[in-house]
């Protein structure tokens, strides 16, 4: 085996300047998709970080049936499942939120908006809009009647922090009611949608308009790491055997925007890593062919010295797998220095479109950064590999078809 | 029993809609330990001659017995094995694979063989003392001169002592200097082992110093005398 | 002659030019095809805000853009400006009042936009109408008809024929709030608009906010939007100083320099792609001239001068790469003509996405654009050029005497 090794390793760099041009390509290739999936990773895993802690947390629970329409009614009783499952290993927090559909007035204006009742000192520890407030803009207790509100909102109402306005709902004895509320902060996050519809409320006093204090629409369950998030699913789901009635999600079903936004992104990068691979593979086959062809005549000699047709076609795949394994770790190489300045250094988008941008619901960040994913890249070269052993296939079965008369008589 | 016989052998090949009939009714017999020529102009069918020798090619009729075995029948795999435990081969244009050593080469067949690579070192370096190009073992075949490529042919022919050795104008590409020691070479192999030689030549100085020569016109078999010396 | 030799060169090693051609093919068709579907994803993501919302173009008070002001309203005559009918290249336009309030029912209140239109104006400017999954469009004689999303509609399950009670401030600073019967229902797809939007009769949500005669915007379309801009800058010097015009590149800042930077993405894309190819094309083109080096040899000897023999090398991947360009195309081209005529439904896997203030639709949906051609057609004959000059100059640079002598 060593032996045909040697030889497929010589007959490899007959022709040197080809080799070396499809070596490149191949690697090139490799390098490629290896990057430009380790850099969506990265953008991805920011894109669900960011989304996850303004919006339902990895995983979130619900009322059965809330999430098909997101009805204002289908709350339910905490009771202590905030503390209960706060216990389970990775969890970092906990975030009981209540929505209520209402109107928010000024004295001159009035928008329809989504008042959100959150837990002020959990929320701020997640929230990234509530992060960067300072302590005098944060809404000081769950009953207060402060509130946290989009800048752009804040604008369209035409009042100031500090003012008061109105918020509008209704309540479950299906009578309207309104209450006070005083701006305390205000959040700009460049997102139109949330800085023209943000409120958010202390989630005693949002409970006030509707009737119901001690109910919660969701549990924002935030995770330390993004790997937990089978696993504490599973214990979620266990815990809540007891109440039928509510049910645990994870993001991806919970924010389905944000979860379809990867996924189209995800699939139309993939249709181009297919060219890519398809390009490369034609190539592969075009150098194995060429390589073929001008040494039917050797091949000839082979076959008449007495080797077996499968050994030739043996030997072909070896040259193939080679070629194949040397453009692997090359490419590897290639794409592992190329992930490295993406992590490190990363592209700036913010040149290319200076306005802030949205995408499935969050916010991008300008700066693209990478991920590193050594199974993925090892996945991909191995593919390589693969590819490359396809494309030796029909080059190989062509040579190993030929007798050695018609070998010999080549040229 | 006789080591080869070709019995009432034809070969047509087919260009298109052309049929060349290459060999008519060819009918010989080989013994072991034969020193024997096939002679005859251009494109009289010695190449096709030695090719059905070989089992490099099939009769398209009569049959090729060796050994007594009737090689009509066999699979391209059967073949390839016979023609590696039982024949050797040299070539007119040397044929060396030009990505490996002098040495590398003639181990060739004994590396299909799958003989352990210091066994097949051991017997190359002294078929290369034997063949008078010691010394040469390490070198690409383009950097030997043609006398001594087809060295290394015979030395690759002859590693894996096959009964029978089969050479299509082996010293067409040589002068007449080298071609004379080539076949003084041949037949002192053809002596001291007794392996069977057959060759194909156009060349009346090397037709002379076989002790077999068979004759080929126009794909028959025109005469077949044998030397007695 | 020169082409003829060309020609016939690129034919000596058919598969190898095969293969070859067909990697270029291949390249160009499929890069066609998906640049016409994430034109079409942008054509959706446009059309969803524009289409279904905003208008390519809107006129209104100077204040209102920014805050929406319920104060900063025009007169309705304003429809009718010398400004807007010059410009022929509108082709509807829809006076408009907006209001944002509470949409009730005895079990539920749902927050709501709601649009005052002129039924047969807004149906030039929306299409609303070709998206109804309920009822019909409200029509100017229902002076209360209310046409809704199905998200609302589902969320506060009515049907048509329901009745409805819309809250909000008027202008006067009372509450005003009046009866709405819920004519149609639509469905576009876009959580947004589907969850949030009502349209009303114009005069009903004039009296409802105590601003008679008086609208918000005037919403007007045209044929291409990608020239909204240059309407826009043409309308612009002839209106008075408390009007304004926006084209939908003000409204949504961030789609416009998405669809922009998509020029830059798309060009990024092709170049990328056609490096694996680029690299091929190379590689045939050395392997080819190495084959030929006596050859050349022989024609320089015969005294053909460098520079013929670096044309004909040139001349040989340019033919090649028309050759590609002329398959490539034709194939691209039909294959988002299918994608465009039938296209691909993703509903089943994926919901609508929202992205940069539009949303891409659940479907693979192929436009026809002519820089989606231009570009991988003018950089597939670069790539060619450029990968044929390496060996068109090793060509030209072969020593006569050494090439023939080469077998
Ligand atoms: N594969 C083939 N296909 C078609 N015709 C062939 C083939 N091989 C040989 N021939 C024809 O058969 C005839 C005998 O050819 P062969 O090669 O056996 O002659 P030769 O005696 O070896 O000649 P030379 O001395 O030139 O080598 C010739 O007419 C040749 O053209
Ligand atoms: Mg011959």
């Amino acid at each position: 085996m060593i032996d045909y090794f040697h030889l497929a390793w010589k007959n490899l760099w007959r022709n040197r300047r080809r080799t070396i041009i499809t070596l490149a390509a191949i690697a090139f290739s490799i390098m490629l998709v290896q990057a430009l999936h380790n850099l969506s990773a990265g953008v991805y895993a920011g894109m669900v970080d960011s989304g996850v802690r303004a919006g339902s947390g990895h995983i979130a629970v619900y009322q059965q049936n809330y999430l098909a329409g997101r009805e204002e009614a289908l709350h339910f009783k905490d009771l202590n499942l905030v503390s209960e499952i706060e216990m389970i290993d990775g969890v970092e927090q906990v975030l009981p939120r209540l929505y209520i559909p209402a109107l928010a007035q000024s004295s001159r204006e009035s928008r329809g908006i989504l008042l959100i009742g959150v837990d002020p000192e959990r929320e701020r520890q997640i929230n990234p809009f509530l992060k960067s407030l300072t302590e005098d803009a944060m809404i000081r207790s769950a009953d207060s009647r402060d509130a946290v509100v989009g800048a752009r909102l804040l604008d369209e109402l035409q009042i100031k922090p500090g003012q008061k306005f109105v918020v509008t709902a209704q309540h479950q004895d299906g009578t309207l009611h309104s209450e006070l509320l005083r701006v305390r902060g205000v959040v700009s996050s460049g997102m139109k949608d949330i800085d023209g519809s943000l409120i958010l409320v202390g989630r005693e006093r949002a409970g006030l308009l509707t009737g119901s204090s001690s109910s919660v629409h969701e549990l924002a369950v935030i995770l330390s790491n993004p790997s937990y998030e089978q696993s504490v699913l599973g214990q979620i789901t266990t815990m809540l055997a007891a109440r039928p009635d509510i049910e645990a999600v994870s993001w991806e079903r919970a924010m389905p925007n944000l979860a379809n936004a990867i996924k189209l992104d995800y699939a139309s990068q993939k249709f181009i890593f297919l060219i890519i691979l398809l390009i490369v593979t034609i190539g592969v086959i075009n150098t194995l062919l060429m390589s073929v062809m001008e040494r039917m005549r050797e091949f000839g000699v082979i076959l008449a010295l007495g080797s077996k047709p499968m050994v030739l076609r043996g030997m072909i795949m070896l040259e193939a797998l080679s070629l194949g394994l040397l453009a692997a770790a090359f490419g590897t190489l290639l794409g592992s220095l190329a992930t490295w300045y993406l992590v490190a250094v990363g592209i700036n988008l913010a040149d290319l479109v200076p306005e802030t941008l949205e995408f499935g619901g969050v916010i991008f960040d300008p700066i693209l950064r990478a991920n590193w994913n050594p199974g993925w890249m090892i996945q991909i070269a191995i593919y390589v590999v693969g590819l490359t052993l396809l494309a030796a296939l029909y080059p190989a079965i062509k040579a190993g078809r030929i007798t050695p008369v018609e070998g010999m008589r080549h040229h | 029993m006789s080591l080869i016989e070709l019995k009432s052998v034809s070969k047509i090949y087919r260009l298109g809609s052309q049929e060349v009939q290459a060999l008519t009714d060819l009918s010989l017999t080989f013994d072991a330990g034969e020193f024997a020529v096939l002679a005859g102009p251009s494109g009289s069918g010695k190449t096709t001659a030695l090719n059905l020798i070989g089992c490099l090619d099939r009769p398209s009729t009569g049959q090729v017995i060796v050994s007594g075995i009737d090689l009509g029948t066999a699979s391209p795999r059967q073949l390839a094995d016979f023609r590696l435990q039982h024949i050797g081969f040299i070539f007119q244009s040397y044929n060396l694979i030009p990505v490996l050593t002098a040495a590398e080469n003639a181990e060739f067949t004994l590396m299909l063989q799958k003989v352990p690579k210091r066994l097949r070192r051991e017997k190359v370096c002294k078929l290369f003392a034997d063949l008078g190009i010691d010394g040469l073992e390490d070198r690409r075949p383009s950097d030997l001169s043609g006398g001594q490529q087809q060295r290394v042919a015979i030395a690759r022919a002859m590693a894996a002592n096959p009964q029978v050795i089969l050479a299509d104008e082996p010293t067409a590409n040589l002068d007449s200097h080298t071609a004379e020691d080539l076949l003084d070479l041949m037949r002192q192999l053809n002596q001291e082992k007794g392996t069977t030689f057959i060759f194909s030549s156009h060349d009346d100085r090397v037709i002379s110093q076989a002790r077999r020569v068979i004759r080929l016109e126009d794909g028959y078999l025109a005469e077949d005398i044998r030397i007695t010396m | 002659m020169l082409l003829t030799l060309a020609f016939r060169n690129l034919w000596r090693n058919r598969r190898r030019t095969l293969l070859t051609l067909s990697a270029m093919v291949v390249s160009a068709a499929l890069l066609i095809l998906a640049l016409g579907v994430f034109s079409g994803m942008f054509k959706d993501m446009l059309a969803s805000a524009t289409e279904q919302y905003y208008g390519h173009l809107v006129i209104a008070h100077p204040e209102y853009h920014l805050r929406r002001d319920l104060y900063a309203h025009l007169p309705i005559d304003i429809v009718d400006l010398p400004a807007i009918d010059r410009e022929l290249a509108i082709t509807g336009k829809s006076p408009r009042l907006r209001s944002f309030g509470l949409l009730s029912r005895p079990e539920t209140s749902q927050p709501v936009e709601l649009l005052g239109i002129i039924p047969e104006l807004e149906q030039q400017v929306t299409s609303l109408q070709r998206q109804l999954t309920a009822g019909h469009y409200p029509t100017a004689e229902e002076h209360n008809g209310a046409l809704i999303g199905q998200g609302l509609a589902h969320k506060m399950k009515v049907q048509p024929g329901d009745e409805l009670v819309f809250i909000t401030q008027a202008a006067d600073g009372s509450i005003g709030n009046d009866l709405l019967i819920v004519s149609g229902i639509f469905a576009t797809g876009d959580s947004r608009h589907d969850n949030n939007l009502v349209l009303a009769p114009l005069p009903w949500l004039q009296q409802v906010l105590v601003l008679p005669g008086r609208i918000h915007e005037v919403a007007m379309v045209i044929d291409d939007p990608m020239i909204a801009a240059q309407v826009a800058d043409r309308m612009a010097p002839h209106l008075s100083g408390n009007i304004e015009v926006l084209d939908w590149g003000d409204l949504l800042p961030e789609m416009r320099e998405v669809i922009a930077a998509y020029d830059v993405s798309r060009m990024i894309i092709v170049t990328i792609l056609y490096m694996a190819t680029g690299l091929g094309i190379l590689n045939t083109f050395f392997m080819s001239v190495m084959e030929r080096t006596r050859e050349f040899g022989i024609l320089m000897a015969q005294g053909m001068r460098p520079w013929s023999i670096r044309g004909l090398v040139l001349l040989e991947t340019l033919l090649l790469s028309i050759i590609a360009l002329a398959i490539g195309l034709f194939c691209g081209a039909i294959m988002t003509l299918y994608m465009q005529q039938v296209g691909i439904d993703l509903s089943a896997y994926i919901t609508p996405v929202t992205y940069a203030g539009g949303t891409i639709l659940p479907r693979l949906h192929a436009v026809f654009e002519s820089g989606n051609f231009l570009v991988p057609a003018g950089m597939l004959l670069l790539v060619s050029l450029f990968a044929g000059f390496l060996p068109a100059n090793r060509a030209a640079r072969l020593d006569p005497v050494a090439a023939v002598r080469e077998d």
